[in-house]
């Protein structure tokens, strides 16, 4: 059958049976489990030093309050880690390339931040919703404004980690097929085509890993917000 | 916002608190109603929430001119 470039976006199914709950839950086997070893290995000392290092990094602007956030935020954030770098393996499956998945994560989140600011601390919550020191004449629009930024939060977390990766996919695979095409008629060219899908490859790497510290730091700034 | 400039404003505000009204003596009306302590930024916000609401209703349940029967004679 004849493929498309989108085909790769496609949810994989086998049989009629789909397998994008396995393509979602792979992750998490490559985690080691937890050791009761005091001294650990080599990976699980790596695991937990970089674990700590993200959590550090995300909850010293955050009161005693967004603690409590650590647990979902760290392991978010090790969620699309691992996502976003399996899937730039060839042929892999990337869950966070589908819209739906994306909105699922930041939909919900978004709307739990929120709900705890205007449950804990409904004043402080409203007034960010004006920039201190606004000119009177502005103060309507930019409240308007600002819940309008604040409404399209979600769709946007969504959209920009569905965006980056479906391009950088696409995009791989669009110099990809450049290059094979090339081979054979213009050596030379080709060549150059590798040399750019390898520069590219590197940009995907930081662009996947970019991604899912931007997703997770601006859940946790939309948290400072209301905690 | 821009997200280097949220990320400045809100390590700003974890530094130096949440607003910066305490130095601002307001009387009359701006002592509900500024753009510096956490109270009266609330309070401009519910305001323009309700005025928009308000014209919300009234553009909704205005009475509509209803135009004149037109009979053969």
């Amino acid at each position: 059958m004849n493929l498309s470039f989108f085909d790769q976006f496609s949810s994989p199914s086998l049989l009629g049976i789909p397998l994008v709950l396995i393509s979602t839950m792979f992750p998490a086997l490559l985690i080691p489990s937890m050791d009761k070893r005091w001294v650990t290995n080599r990976l699980s000392t790596l695991q937990l030093w970089f674990i700590n290092l993200v959590t550090k990094q995300l909850m010293s602007p955050l009161n005693n309050k967004g603690h409590k956030w650590a647990l979902i935020l760290t392991s978010l954030m090790i969620f699309l880690l691992l996502i976003n770098l399996l899937g730039l393996l060839p042929y892999t499956f990337t869950p966070t390339t589908q819209l739906s998945m994306n909105l699922a994560l930041a939909f919900p989140l978004w709307l739990a931040t929120l709900l705890t600011g205007l449950r804990n601390q409904p004043s402080t919550s409203l007034g960010h919703l004006l920039p201190e020191g606004t000119p009177t004449l502005l103060i309507p629009a930019l409240i308007l404004i600002e819940t309008t930024s604040l409404l399209i939060r979600p769709l946007a977390l969504g959209v920009r980690l569905t965006a980056n990766l479906t391009a950088g996919h696409l995009l791989i695979q669009l110099i990809s097929t450049a290059t094979v095409t090339l081979f054979s008629t213009m050596p030379a060219v080709s060549l150059l085509a590798l040399l750019v899908l390898f520069l590219l490859t590197i940009l995907e790497i930081a662009v996947a890993m970019i991604q899912a510290y931007v997703f997770v730091l601006l859940l946790s700034l939309y948290l400072q917000e209301n905690v | 916002m821009t997200l280097a400039s949220q990320v400045f404003a809100n390590r700003q505000a974890a530094m130096a608190g949440h607003d910066s009204g305490s130095q601002h003596q307001f009387t009359g009306f701006q002592k509900y109603f500024n753009s510096y302590t956490i109270i009266g930024r609330r309070n401009y916000v519910i305001a323009t929430y309700t005025g928009v609401a308000l014209l919300v209703l009234y553009f909704k349940f205005r009475p509509k001119k209803q135009a004149p029967a037109v009979t053969d004679k």
